[in-house]
């Protein structure tokens, strides 16, 4: 078991090495960040002079020995747009990403589970098939139009929920929160729900799926033939079996709900880090988007190799093969 | 009696209480630092055109007005200018403001660090006379010096000295990257970069106050749609722009207004005059077409302008023959008419030209920098290929697009151009000057147009002091640029902005949105 944890994680960190190459190559073709931090009325000195304050007139390779010799650190330069610390800034654009990841994540698993169990439950009822029907929305419709369909309808018509922002936080020394407030609550709202919907979605449908399996395997049929009541059997036996799969999903999808922010961010204004990120690419804000990536890079190799782990831990059949 | 005074008593107090008044409004890029000489982009000075002020400023009519400076006159015979400036002007901390921030300040702006340097090319020295005299020494004479340097803010050198903001830092960043300090009638009172502004009123303000906010703050929301439904549900009070296509839907809905106006920015298309051979043809292999001065007109008759108007502008942009728009200082009015529309004559033009049978270019295009400039393109295309003359577009961001036109990757491409000095003179230096890197001339003449009388007329226009002389020597360049079909321009760029009806505000030609004109109904 150790060897295989030590593995997975030498494996992670190659993996973040091979992003961050990648990454920082694909710098090159985004465009030239001097443009956008010189006004119409600069010379070509001027251009040539902010290149080298830059260090972009160095080779390749060295900017990115440079760019990882800090990032080791937790150090990864300071924005060209801001002008402050790319720490600083991501720190102070986390607490909005992560509130918004966690209420969808909350909002898509709990729904999800929910709606799975009754279509499952219910399979050939009307309502079940109706909500498999409408469930085809989540997967085909994409995130950007979800989000602008949600506005025009609880912003513009019916005026309940504003179109954008996070509303107002308080301040906890370090960490701002949108859920302690009535409007940032009501800014939540709609971002989350565009946001999980997909991973609702896809929970829901997967939780069905293997439900319907379970219920078809003896084990369940002999619950049944022992007298047990039907919420007996589909809660305590149905449920926890279905879950198996369903945990390894719900890890995966997390770092999903954290990458697909970008899109969610961009529409509602949100401001996390997918809206840094995007504002980054546009103004070719070099030292932010890498930082951005290596982070998101991070993140999901860690859920992966929790993921790993955990799952080794809650399958029976790899616990006694490991011994 | 006395309870008739208490009842007077109680009167007047609920009558005291003024309304307060907020206003918010979106913007499409967050000004990306608050110093007012790190960065020179309409963004940047035209919001901290709320916040800081200049010796002069540009009025609602884009008239040259007094500010800082209550008056100025020429020295001598064109050996500079005499600022006299405003007493009892405070900045917003509260600072009293005198010559000594005027010298400060134009040693700020005119440093290599700074991106205003270019506004003081003329300028050899700043002297301050007394406490509120300051005279600025030009190498030559400069007759249009005090407009061009309407957006020269003013810094409190004592604060900026204390907080270690000497000079602007590009790379770092500094205390004046995130603070601000000027006379202005607004005080940045909360920022958070990339996310909110916010703005009060500067109580110890010097000037009359039109507008009746109490309470302002500026939100980047890029996406336009999300713009347009912040608008609509009423969170925000202004935006711009309005995306074209949802002008006529905003126009019938009662809650808001669309203003509508024209832009200082000419939108043209620019040739390789210098280079040998195209780079993206397949036909024409050793030579460049567009060296040919019969190509180039073929090329502006071939344009069907009117029709881009009706079409992708849906009405909103102006026809326009030269470099600049006839709101401009310096715009001729004889040269007003541009190349008519004539497919047939381009053809000839063509043939005559050793091109019957036309020929594949590449044409260059930013696709998120102009108003629907992606779309133009592909109409240009489109009209091009009328003709015979076949353009591959490629479109692309802004950031990719610079560095293609200064690599000359490229057999056209789209330009847009703004004059910071709102004078005809601006474009002439940047677009039509023979590239020159130690006069600073032509740096934005990516094609290497060069015309030994557009250059010979530059300094002779930049030192005319006589109003009527100085406008035949701009009639006489524009006339070459015609001529030569240095450039094909072709619309002035529209200004949509949308409010809600409860707004009254004034519309600036350079799209500065100047907070002190506001009032919310």
């Amino acid at each position: 078991m150790l060897a295989y944890v030590i593995r997975r994680i030498g494996q992670s960190i190659l993996v973040l090495l091979i992003v961050g190459l990648v990454a920082f190559s694909m710098f090159n073709f985004v465009g030239d960040p001097i443009d956008n931090m010189l006004g119409q009325e600069r010379t070509i000195e001027d251009v040539e002079r902010l290149k080298e304050q830059l260090g972009l007139d160095k080779p390749f390779p060295v900017q990115y020995y440079k760019f990882l010799e800090g990032a080791v650190q937790g150090n990864f330069g300071v924005s060209y747009r801001q002008g402050r610390p790319v720490s600083e800034i991501l720190l102070e654009r986390a607490p909005a990403t992560l509130e918004l990841a966690a209420v969808s994540a909350l909002f898509a698993i709990l729904i999800g589970i929910a709606l799975g169990v009754y279509t499952a439950i219910k399979r050939d009822g009307f309502l079940a098939n109706f909500i498999m029907s409408t469930s085809l929305i989540g997967v085909s419709l994409p995130t950007f139009l979800i989000g602008i369909l949600l506005i025009y309808l609880f912003s513009v018509e019916l005026n309940w929920l504003p179109s954008f922002g996070r509303g107002e936080v308080v301040d906890l020394g370090g960490w701002t929160t949108g859920l302690l407030t009535s409007s940032g609550l009501k800014s939540l709202i709609l971002p989350a729900i565009t946001l999980g919907l997909y991973q609702m979605t896809l929970i829901m449908r997967l939780v069905r799926s293997e439900m319907l399996e379970v219920l078809r395997q003896d084990y369940i049929r002999f619950a049944r033939a022992r007298g047990l009541g039907d919420s007996t059997v589909h809660f305590r036996h149905a449920l926890k079996n279905t879950m198996v799969p369903v945990v390894t999903i719900i890890g995966l999808q997390l770092g999903a709900i954290i990458a697909f922010a970008i899109i969610t961010e961009t529409v509602f204004q949100w401001p996390g880090m997918g809206l840094l990120f995007i504002n980054a690419i546009q103004f070719v804000d070099i030292p932010v988007m890498a930082a951005y990536l290596m982070l998101i890079s991070v993140m999901f190799v860690g859920i992966n190799l929790a993921v790993d782990i955990l799952y080794a831990f809650i399958d029976p059949r790899l616990r006694v093969a490991g011994k | 009696m006395k309870t008739v005074f208490l009842s007077a008593l109680v009167s007047t107090s609920l009558a005291l209480p003024a309304i307060a008044e907020e206003f918010k409004w979106a913007v499409t890029t967050d000004p990306q630092t608050l110093d007012p000489h790190a960065v020179n982009s309409a963004p940047v000075l035209g919001f901290l055109n709320n916040v800081y002020e200049g010796l002069v400023r540009r009025g609602k009519d884009m008239s040259v007005e007094p500010a800082l400076a209550t008056s100025w006159e020429p020295i001598g015979d064109g050996e500079g200018w005499r600022f006299t400036l405003r007493q009892g002007v405070t900045f917003q901390d509260g600072s009293a403001f005198n010559a000594d921030d005027v010298i400060f300040s134009y040693k700020r702006a005119s440093d290599e660090a700074s991106d205003t340097r270019s506004w003081f090319a003329s300028v050899s020295d700043a002297v301050k006379v007394d406490d509120y005299t300051v005279d600025i020494l030009t190498n030559a004479p400069n007759p249009i010096f005090p407009g061009s340097i309407a957006n020269w803010m003013i810094m409190d050198s004592g604060w900026a000295e204390a907080n270690n903001a000497g000079l602007p830092d590009k790379e770092n960043g500094n205390y004046a990257t995130l603070n601000a300090n000027g006379t202005g009638a607004f005080a940045v009172t909360a920022r958070e970069p990339g996310l909110r502004t916010e703005l009060q009123p500067h109580a110890g303000w010097w000037g009359e106050v039109e507008h009746n906010i109490t309470k302002a703050e500026l939100v980047p929301v890029q996406n336009p749609a999300t713009a347009l439904a912040a608008l609509l549900s009423g969170d925000v009070d202004f935006i711009n722009p309005v995306p074209i296509q949802d002008v006529a839907r905003l126009q019938s809905n009662p809650n808001v207004d669309v203003i509508q106006g024209i832009e200082a920015r000419v939108i043209m298309l620019g040739f390789p005059h210098e280079a040998d051979t195209l780079k993206y043809s397949s036909d024409v292999t050793d030579a460049n077409p567009f060296a040919d001065l019969r190509v180039r007109q073929a090329v502006a008759h071939a344009i069907n302008v009117p029709a881009i108007l009706q079409t992708i502008m849906r009405g909103n942009a102006q026809e326009v023959s030269q470099l600049v728009s006839p709101a401009m200082n310096g715009y001729s009015d004889s040269l007003a008419a541009r190349p008519a529309y004539d497919p047939e004559r381009a053809k000839a033009l063509l043939a005559e030209a050793g091109y019957a049978d036309g020929f594949s270019f590449g044409l260059k295009c930013p696709n998120n920098r102009y108003l629907n400039d992606e779309s133009v393109c592909q109409a240009v295309t489109g009209m091009l290929a009328q003709v015979g003359i076949k353009a591959t577009l490629d479109a692309m961001p802004v950031s990719n697009y610079w560095p293609e036109l200064r690599a000359d990757n490229y057999d056209m491409y789209l330009l847009g151009w703004s004059p910071g000095t709102f004078d005809a003179e601006h474009p002439i230096r940047f677009l039509a000057s023979t590239p020159n890197s130690e006069k600073k001339l032509g740096s934005w003449n990516f094609g290497g147009f060069s015309n030994a009388r557009v250059d010979e007329l530059l300094p002779m226009i930049q030192s005319e002091i006589d109003a009527d002389k100085r406008q035949a020597l701009v009639d006489e360049a524009h006339k070459i640029l015609q001529d030569e079909v240095a450039y094909v321009p072709m619309y002035v760029q529209p200004l949509v902005w949308g409010t809600g009806s409860n707004i009254e505000l004034t519309q600036r030609p350079d799209n500065f949105f100047i907070l002190r004109w506001v009032t919310v109904n």
